[in-house]
């Protein structure tokens, strides 16, 4: 069974048994402008579980709105509050709750600790500066380094993107370069000051596809090189199974599915895992028409495929079909419940799953052609 | 960049003709047309004097020349590249101009062939080598140029009298057509007609064309006097010769405003600097006042201050300027209540005699002329800013509000940039790019503000300037200050745009 190989990586002596970084229960909501002052808030991230190690690539997966960006955001706290407001849970990264910092500490956090790419690499840099100006910024505001230092540490990492002629291009505007540069200097930038957790929001959306296999490449090797973590979020499954470590699929603020990247490409649990994979078109298939994830999650027999399906393990569905609802217990339908040694399904809380103890995600797993590197 | 300028300012060339050519038209075409106020201000006089008058202005300012003419020879003054003789100045700074030619006497080949000039004066020679010293040829320039203006008055009274003359005659011998609607001879219809010398309206006619004749040889001879004086060079010469005798640069000549008599030059030296001085103490205000304030508007969106700064800018702006300086004068200014500030003009009567800085004598205070001034320029700049709030403000909010949404500000806020870096040192760099643009449209805004504002406050600046030109339809004045304002006008434009380019990168104009 795959599971078992998989196990058996996560012994794996080079790897750390603490993860970096743990979302518990993070719930988000925003202020609903057009509902007016004490309307209902709109409930971007509803109980979110998650957690990354060193050097793993955590990918976070689900469609638009689903949650995945406020999650990053919010490690970072840079949602706006208000409207935004963390409603519940806690980001625990070396210990501390990143959530309850003061601002004055998360400057220090951001672009020191954790580092963010984002998905625009052509409006990201300020076009009024130079990248050389942008880069040191960076630098100057979390390392204390004299300017020439700083200038030095910035040519390296231009360098290690593989930017030619980085002194060069230190003086450069971000509207004389290529998409795909522009998005080397974001990482450079963002590597500058050896974050221990990259966020990369859909680093490669914007990118043509030869470019995106370049960038993930690249993020992959300085990955290696520098036991960062990396959260990746993206929508494209492709370049979740190339580069993903574990896979954290979401739907409307909430977790459906956690796994190690191969079980879950080799057996997705949730209906609407299942409905995401069987929507993407293969090349040697002739349809007329493809099937959409609508179609998977509104048919009953989807929801009776879980281990334990008879006491009453079902997957969670905000707007499931008739009948396949457990009986629940009160307060919130869902639970993010361990179906398997490494498997996390989101499902209904019924009388049965509450009773059970919950046990949060955690899998301090990495493909084995990373953790061979370090052996 | 600097062929990019030097482009813009020959563009600048075409684009001046065009604006002073439009103002000009326009003039002409008023009611009354150009220089209607002279015309009218010999209203005391007696019918003839006030016709002798008349015709000496036109002739004097060229009035009587097409509109077109007049314009073309507006723009060959203010050229800098002049052609043939070149002019000279006094040491007053007055400007000599060659002596201009004499019209050969009216319809002489048609009316008067055989008519001979019985007393036709010798040209006596002028004996140029006793006229040794500068002051010498100044003064026989003078009194030459005094009698040659007097004899070609009176030759172009003399003619005009003839011409009134013969429209008698043609109305009495009943001549078809010979008269137009105005009452003058219409010279297309003169060639050809048979004179009934007999008529006892000719004998007029006869007398006006004698006495035009004899006038004529006068005019002509202090005229060849005159040319002669002034080909001695009686003062400096004018510009730097490019080709001798052909060719010339000179600063261009704005030419003597009708109404007061003074070159336009003296008086835009006089008006500019109020002017000026107005603006630049206004801009800054404007600019420290509006810019902050719609920097914090933006970024305590939806705050009382922000609802509250842009009601209260909107409020302000809406107000007449005409209302709010009555106001001011009548509640700040007036005596009978505050009191705080002068009622009018720019420096108090007896300003001259001040020291430029305060000064304390005798346990006296002494204001000092550049207090006074700033005293006296308080109201009309309180005029001039309180409107100019509402735009920029807004304008700076919106722009700041774009920025914040922006996704490099995202990216400098998740690099760990400080709040107020990001405000100032990633959103506001990037605002600025519109307020540049805005910097233009305030100018000329605050140009045509000038005008209400310092009739208001009775200050001698470029507005009441204008509006004396246009009251008075002052040619050289109008058109001069036309084109003052379009240059400086087209100068921000240009300045805003290298400002552009320095602001933001992405801007070349190589």
């Amino acid at each position: 069974m795959t599971g078992q190989t998989t196990m058996s990586n996560t012994n794996d002596p080079t790897s750390s048994s603490s993860p970096i970084m743990e979302v518990q229960d993070l719930a988000v909501s925003f202020d609903n402008a057009s509902a007016g002052p004490g309307g209902p808030r709109i409930q971007a991230v509803a109980g979110v579980n998650m957690s990354i190690y060193p050097r793993q690539t955590l990918a976070v997966v689900g469609e638009s709105g689903c949650g995945k960006s406020v999650t990053a955001m919010s490690s970072m706290q840079l949602i706006p509050r208000p409207p935004g407001r963390f409603d519940r849970g806690r980001i625990m990264f070396e210990g501390r709750d990143l959530l309850s910092l003061t601002e004055q500490q998360m400057l220090k956090v951001r672009g020191g600790d954790i580092a963010m790419i984002f998905q625009e690499p052509m409006t990201s840099l300020n076009p009024v500066y130079t990248i050389g100006d942008q880069i040191l910024e960076a630098i100057l505001l979390h390392q204390d380094v004299s300017n020439e230092e700083a200038v030095r540490i910035a040519v390296k990492a231009m360098d290690d993107v593989g930017i030619p002629d980085p002194m060069e291009r230190l003086r450069s505007y971000p509207h004389q370069f290529s998409g795909g540069m522009r998005q080397r200097v974001m990482i450079a930038m963002a590597l500058a000051c050896q974050p221990k957790l990259l966020l990369a929001d859909e680093p490669t959306t914007a990118l043509d596809v030869t470019i995106q296999a370049q960038i993930l490449e690249l993020l992959r090797e300085l990955q290696r090189t520098r036991d960062m973590a990396i959260m990746l979020i993206t929508h494209n499954l492709g370049v979740v199974a190339e580069n993903a470590d574990v896979v954290c699929v979401m739907y409307a603020g909430r977790v459906v599915e956690y796994a190690p990247v191969f079980d879950l490409f080799d057996r997705p649990m949730h209906p609407y895992t299942r409905g995401l994979f069987r929507s993407i078109p293969r090349l040697n298939d002739s349809k007329h028409r493809l099937i959409t994830v609508d179609e998977i999650v509104e048919d009953p027999a989807e929801y009776q495929q879980l281990p334990g399906h008879a006491e009453g393990v079902v997957p969670w569905w905000p707007d499931p079909p008739d009948g396949v609802k457990p009986e629940l217990v009160d307060g919130d339908e869902y639970i993010l419940h361990q179906i398997d040694d490494n498997r996390w399904v989101g499902c209904f809380r019924s009388t049965h799953l509450d009773s059970m103890e919950a046990s949060p995600p955690s899998l301090d797993f990495r493909r084995p052609d990373l953790s061979s590197v370090g052996q | 960049m600097f062929s990019y300028i030097a482009r813009r300012l020959v563009l600048m060339i075409p684009t001046l003709i065009g604006i002073t050519f439009v103002v000009f038209m326009l003039l002409a075409l008023s009611p009354g047309g150009i220089g209607a106020s002279l015309r009218v201000s010999g209203g005391q006089m007696e019918a003839s004097k006030a016709a002798q008058l008349e015709a000496y202005l036109e002739d004097r300012y060229g009035l009587n020349d097409p509109v077109v003419y007049q314009y073309a020879k507006w723009l060959g003054r203010i050229c800098p590249v002049k052609f043939g003789t070149r002019d000279q100045v006094t040491p007053s700074g007055e400007l000599i101009r060659p002596p201009k030619s004499l019209v050969t006497p009216w319809m002489k080949e048609s009316l008067y062939p055989d008519l001979e000039n019985p007393e036709a004066r010798k040209n006596e020679p002028i004996d140029t080598g006793s006229l040794d010293t500068d002051e010498k040829k100044a003064r026989a320039y003078r009194t030459a140029a005094r009698d040659y203006a007097k004899a070609r008055a009176d030759y172009i009274v003399a003619t005009k009298e003839l011409k009134h003359a013969y429209a008698r005659y043609a109305k009495a011998t009943g001549i078809e057509g010979a008269v137009d609607d105005d009452g003058n001879p219409r010279e297309s219809r003169i060639p050809g007609v048979t004179i009934d010398a007999a008529a006892p309206s000719w004998k007029p006619v006869q007398a006006a064309a004698y006495k035009v004749l004899e006038t004529y040889e006068i005019a002509e001879v202090a005229r060849d006097r005159l040319s002669t004086i002034f080909g001695i060079k009686p003062f400096d010469e004018v510009g730097v010769p490019v080709l001798p005798g052909l060719v010339s640069l000179a600063s261009p000549d704005l030419g003597t405003a009708f109404s007061r008599g003074r070159p336009v030059s003296d008086l835009i030296a006089d008006a500019l600097p109020v002017t000026l001085l107005l603006n630049l103490v206004t801009i800054p205000i404007i600019y420290l006042i509006a810019i902050p304030s719609g920097m914090l508007a933006a970024a305590r969106q939806g705050t009382l201050f922000d609802v509250l700064s842009g009601a209260t800018y909107v409020a302000l702006w809406s107000i007449p300027r005409v209302w709010a300086g009555v106001l001011l004068i009548g509640y700040l200014a007036n005596n009978q209540y505050l009191g705080w500030f002068p009622v009018s003009g720019l420096h108090d009567s007896d300003a001259a005699s001040f020291a430029f800085l305060p000064t304390w004598t005798d346990g006296e205070f002494h204001r000092g002329y550049m207090l006074d001034t700033l005293w006296h320029i308080c109201l009309p700049v309180a005029c001039f800013v309180y409107s100019g709030f509402a735009v920029l403000s807004k304008q700076t909010r919106a722009a700041m509000l774009d920025n914040f949404n922006a996704d490099y500000v995202r990216t400098a806020r998740a690099k760990g940039v400080r709040n107020i870096d990001v405000v100032f040192k990633h959103v506001f760099r990037n605002s600025l790019l519109p307020l540049i643009t805005m910097f233009v449209t305030i100018f000329p805004f605050l140009l045509a503000g000038s005008v209400v504002i310092e009739k208001i406050f009775s200050i001698p600046g470029m507005g009441s300037l204008v509006l004396e030109a246009i009251t008075l339809r002052d040619r050289e004045l109008l058109l001069a200050n036309t084109i003052i304002i379009a240059v400086i006008n087209l100068l921000a434009l240009l300045l805003a745009d290298i400002l552009y380019a320095l602001a933001d990168p992405r801007v070349t104009y190589d």
